[in-house]
């Protein structure tokens, strides 16, 4: 798979279905979007058919504010698959949105060793092939 | 289940880097080992249960793997997988095939051949979905920081849990890193995933284990004296615990309930366990198993190793064949491995690691990180 650059994105790529595909067509358009139960109004992520909460499975795409803190990370320093051994070392993170959903995903744009527990912390995008796009986080 | 269910026989490879042997040769020293050990006829194993996470070649998703290697034919044999708490799970539904009166002697083994697949054995992990680079040290690394933050344990402490279980398995000779480490050594080495250097990791490793069990009333006309079932537990919560808000990352709530359930059955209290062999994958791991397995307070078991209690001269011995840490992690050998360290303590085996004079031992896997969780208490019958 190319990426817009015509480079080769190597790391995991989605296997894009019909739960999550709402949620990788608004990250295309950079937004990042989080599932709203239509029934009880419970929010969730990770994308998927029926609400944890109530079991509905009527369910909406809400935009998300982008904006979370950091509950908790780790420093890579070790992964020999393809991709990632080029990247080494990066931050996985565990990131709290405001909206109180939880999401994994990897805090750039800093040093690894300034990320901290509790920081603020907004999405950015980034852009790996004409289709998927994946949220990334910054320092707020 | 309670003391229905005798260990009778127990067979174990050397663990390690076994490229010289291949996976059925594994699961034959492992097996033939425990005939030997409860001096049985193969012809008299009427069911099986493997614990196996990657089958032999042309294994398969079944059974095969274990009928193919012992000739075994023509009886049920059940493959088990439950992450990291297969070894554990196969021998817990041995135990209940027996408790049930179905059979009266099963053969419960638990094999893996690491070394020589691709990726360190381990499946490339991640969903891409969810997942952002996560690996294996890493997903528990996560855990480890939150913890870290909560309670302020030092990467000094992580450190003594390596020192200690490399002593273990420095005198064990099926041990697969049999060498001692300095603490300095610990903290020195390279970072794997942050707060864990090499040290903190467990190694991949290739063995096989085997128990044999068989219905209590008929155990002691075997050769060795028997080693009573006391009780089982076994949780599966979310695979993916990471997306829930209300997991707070200081411990795995699948350990917390299969602990209960395996006290409750064996009507103790988890102060009544002698020693205990717990899944030290990570040094982290094995600070947070002991306490949600109850052996103290939620925050506390960084103490109880800095204080040297679970030395193996120690209030409560924990990992003495090594663990994990030392021992070596086949993932689905890893549980057998430790029931069969387990009846050698309790039958007063263990030579220069034994355990003073236990009556009750503990055996503990959890998987996933956090889905999946498997308990074992047994006793000196």
């Amino acid at each position: 798979m190319s990426k817009p650059d015509g480079t080769s994105y190597q790391k995991y790529l989605p296997r894009i279905d019909e739960e999550s595909r709402g949620y990788w067509e608004a990250l295309a358009r950079h937004e990042l979007h989080v599932q709203r139960c239509r029934d009880c109004g419970a929010k969730r992520f990770y994308p998927r058919a029926l609400c944890p909460v109530c079991l509905s499975a009527a369910t909406e795409w809400v935009r998300a504010s982008g904006r979370g803190t950091v509950y908790t990370f780790t420093v890579t320093y070790q992964n020999q698959a393809p991709g990632y051994r080029d990247a080494l070392p990066y931050v996985l993170a565990v990131v709290d949105l405001a909206e109180g959903v939880r999401l994994m995903t990897n805090v750039v744009d800093c040093a690894p060793e300034a990320v901290r527990i509790g920081m603020p912390v907004e999405v950015l995008f980034e852009d790996v092939t004409p289709e998927v796009s994946l949220p990334k986080f910054r320092p707020a | 289940m309670k003391d229905r269910v005798a260990v009778i026989g127990i067979g174990c490879t050397k663990f390690g880097d076994r490229f010289e042997r291949s996976y059925e040769e594994l699961i034959c020293d492992a097996a033939f080992e425990a005939y030997d050990d409860a001096g049985i006829d193969p012809a008299q194993i009427e069911a099986a249960y493997l614990g196996t996470y990657l089958p032999g070649s042309g294994g398969g998703k079944a059974a095969v793997s274990l009928a193919d290697a012992l000739r075994l034919y023509d009886r049920p044999i059940t493959r088990v997988e439950n992450y990291c708490a297969t070894g554990t799970d196969a021998f817990r539904n041995g135990c209940l095939a027996i408790a049930a009166g179905t059979y009266d002697m099963v053969l419960v083994l638990g094999a893996e051949k690491l070394k020589d697949r691709g990726g360190r054995g381990i499946p490339r992990l991640g969903h891409p979905l969810l997942a952002r680079g996560n690996t294996a040290p890493g997903l528990f690394a996560l855990a480890a920081n939150r913890y870290i933050h909560t309670f302020g344990l030092r990467r000094e402490t992580l450190a003594k849990v390596a020192v200690k279980n490399h002593r273990n398995g420095a005198l064990n000779p099926k041990a697969h890193l049999r060498m001692e480490v300095t603490e300095e050594q610990v903290l020195k080495a390279p970072i794997i995933a942050w707060p864990f250097g090499l040290f903190d990791c467990c190694p991949t490793t290739d063995g096989a284990a085997a128990a044999i069990i068989c219905r209590a009333d008929l155990a002691k006309r075997f050769r060795k004296a028997p080693v009573l079932v006391k009780g089982a537990g076994l949780a599966v919560t979310s695979g993916r615990p990471y997306f829930d808000p209300t997991f707070d990352y200081l411990g795995f709530r699948s350990t917390q309930a299969a602990a209960q359930q395996a006290y409750a059955m064996a009507g103790i209290a988890p102060s009544d366990i002698d020693f205990a062999e717990v899944h030290d994958c990570f040094t982290w791991t094995e600070i947070s198993n002991i306490e949600d397995l109850g052996f103290c307070p939620k925050g506390e078991g960084g103490r109880l190793e800095e204080e040297g209690q679970t030395a193996l001269d120690g209030r409560l011995p924990i990992n003495p064949s090594g663990g994990l840490k030392s021992f070596g992690h086949p993932i689905g050998a890893s549980g057998v491995r430790m029931i069969t360290e387990c009846v050698v303590q309790l039958r007063g085996e263990a030579g220069k690691r034994q355990v003073k004079d236990p009556e009750l031992g503990l055996a503990h896997n959890v998987g996933g990180p956090g889905a999946v969780s498997c308990v074992v208490v047994l006793g000196r019958g």
